[in-house]
């Protein structure tokens, strides 16, 4: 359970429950992090991923099941867990009043830190979240949502915590700020060994970044294991047809039903799920001509996580955002419009 | 103890960023002073009137800047509630205590900064303490539990009701109890029944008459007994409640 160093860096979860009135946030997830370890908690908005964060780090109280975070009870040893753990929530949580350096050193000292250290401690994160060239006198309360972002996480690691919880740490950021966190994250676990409890809804980020992945719909936990794992459960390779129209993707949904067990439609597209998919291309495009469908593209690829999710949730995720915009308007895309033939995958 | 003086230090250099929160308070009570004495003053030559009227009002002045002082540490609260900083402070090892604490002290130290420059005002219009600089001082400290006393009951309608608004009106809901008092003649003038009963109830009648005490006839042990007791009450009051409120706002698990 512990590491080479004899710090325990793990998390677990047994029947994690917890309930908002009549209604389950988060209803018997299990976790078993080990410890250094990058672990993307994936899932659509309201699935459960920030109630989950947020009993872990001891701001929640469960309604039943045992957590333990670094080895200690969330419930019980609460102190003990905030000591080893850094947090950025989805919210940033910074007095707008302040600057950042008198933020980094405030929360320096409150985790224990005498003033001459708290204030190296700031210069150092100022640099290591690139913060250092901003206007000392700027207060947070004027920072864009990028520069917040990059403060809060700075604040998160000012104790050198075991385990880093990041909730949603790039929704909303452009571009260039998501890869800029997605870098620190990673040197984050590499050079210091540190555990790291991501949740997105960026297929992308969980792809790039975690190690294990945990896809979580309406509360439970409904796939886990590696990005491979997952992938591999849905078919080593993919076809994806293209249709002019909805109503042909769906034609051609039925159609296929033969020959490809494994598919799910989506909009204007089907994806084929195949152990060697070129084998099978000849007869998919006579079935289509027998039926009367045209198709207007046709590629084979490998699968996404996002076939993973469509296969385990019936739904499609978000999709990464665009390459210029504000990074926030990732569209779904509509529930009435995608079918999933789950109950024929065999894995 | 560190990590309240730190949340302390924080509350106070915001508040003094934010000088707008401050001033129309101070403005309050230095009006009420300078109303009350120079409009009701003839009420000293009444028989049997002890002191000045100067010393008899200034307590309604001081009581005043407390009751309007405190609702900052609601504010403040409200604030880290909104802007997420509230829930950064949960996630450090600091107690709960410190977090509701903090604020609430910081704005009892502003409130008893701006009784002590009211004082001064006083003392310059005149006023003579008949209890000497000792008196000055317990006038302060009494004034100082009366914030906090405020400061806990503000932070607790702001942790019940995470509304600004709501935190400060219910601050405000506490000044008629100013006026259901002797505040402005003496207990022997005050010939209406119900205002006898309701000052009799009212815990700001023993703060004014511990002040009074203090600033008009001198050292009196039961004025300041009652007084202490009285405002030592509340404040443990509100504080706990304040704290109550506090595990219940985040639902904390320890």
């Amino acid at each position: 359970m512990t590491d080479q160093d004899g710090e325990d860096r793990t998390i677990t979860a047994e029947g994690m429950r917890r309930t908002f009135g009549a209604v389950p946030a988060v209803d018997g997830v299990d976790l078993h992090i080990p410890g250094g370890r990058i672990f993307g908690f994936l899932g659509p908005n309201g699935a459960g991923k920030s109630t989950l964060v947020k009993i872990l780090t001891t701001i929640l109280n469960p309604t039943g099941g045992k957590a333990t975070v670094a080895g200690y009870d969330v419930e019980r040893q609460g102190g003990k867990v905030r000591e080893a753990i850094g947090v950025a929530l989805q919210d940033v949580g910074l007095d707008p009043l302040m600057t950042a350096r008198e933020l980094l050193v405030l929360q320096s000292q409150l985790f224990g830190t005498s003033g001459d250290e708290a204030r190296k401690t700031a210069e150092r994160l100022l640099v290591t979240v690139g913060l250092d060239d901003v206007d000392p006198k700027k207060r947070a309360g004027a920072y864009s949502g990028g520069m917040k972002r990059r403060l809060d996480l700075a604040l998160a690691l000012v104790h050198d915590p075991r385990i880093l919880f990041l909730d949603e740490p790039t929704t909303g950021l452009d571009p260039a700020s998501r890869a800029s966190i997605w870098e620190e994250v990673r040197r984050l676990n590499e050079d210091l060994g540190m555990t790291i409890f991501l949740t997105t809804q960026y297929l992308e980020e969980a792809d790039r970044l975690a190690d294990d992945i945990a896809i979580i719909n309406k509360g439970r936990i409904v796939a886990q294991g590696t990005p491979d794992e997952l992938k591999r459960q849905v078919g080593d390779e993919v076809v994806e047809l293209q249709f002019a129209q909805c109503e042909e993707a769906e034609q051609a949904y039925d159609a296929l039903a033969r020959i490809a067990p494994n598919r799910q439609a989506s909009g204007h597209e089907l994806r084929l799920y195949f152990g060697r998919a070129a084998e099978n291309v000849p007869e998919l495009v006579r079935a289509l001509d027998g039926a009367g469908i045209r198709l207007q593209g046709l590629t084979i690829e490998q699968p996404t996580l996002d076939d993973v999710f469509l296969r385990v949730t019936g739904e499609a995720l978000e999709h990464e955002v665009d390459e210029a915009g504000d990074g926030a308007s990732g569209s779904p895309a509509p529930e009435a419009a995608s079918a999933t033939a789950n109950e024929e995958v065999t894995s | 103890m560190s990590d309240i003086l730190l949340l302390i230090g924080r509350s106070l250099k915001n508040a003094l960023r934010q000088p707008a929160t401050i001033i129309p308070n101070i403005a309050i009570s230095v009006f009420f002073l300078f109303v009350y004495n120079s409009g009701l003053n003839s009420v000293a030559q009444l028989p049997g009137f002890q002191g000045t009227y100067l010393g008899f009002i200034l307590p309604v002045s001081i009581v005043s800047a407390a009751v309007g002082g405190a609702g900052l540490a609601g504010q403040t609260l409200i604030k880290d509630i909104d802007n997420g900083y509230f829930t950064k402070l949960l996630l450090t090892p600091t107690r709960r205590l410190a977090v509701i604490w903090g604020p609430m002290i910081a704005s009892a130290i502003i409130l008893t900064a701006q009784v002590v420059l009211v004082m001064l005002l006083a003392l310059v219009m005149g006023l003579k303490v008949a209890a000497g600089p000792g008196g000055f001082l317990l006038v302060v400290v009494l004034a100082f539990l009366w914030g906090m006393a405020f400061a806990g009951y503000a932070a607790f309608m702001a942790l019940k009701t995470k509304n600004a608004a709501a935190a400060q009106a219910a601050t405000f809901a506490f000044f008629p109890l100013i006026f259901l008092s002797y505040t402005f003649v003496p207990k022997q003038y005050v010939t209406a029944g119900w205002l006898k009963v309701a000052a009799t109830i009212n815990p700001t009648t023993y703060v004014f008459d511990a002040m009074r005490s203090l600033l008009n006839t001198g050292w009196s042990a039961s004025s300041l007994g009652v007084g202490f007791a009285v405002t030592f009450g509340f404040a443990t009051l509100t504080g706990v409640l304040a704290l109550w409120a506090a595990r219940g706002a985040t639902k904390l698990a320890s």
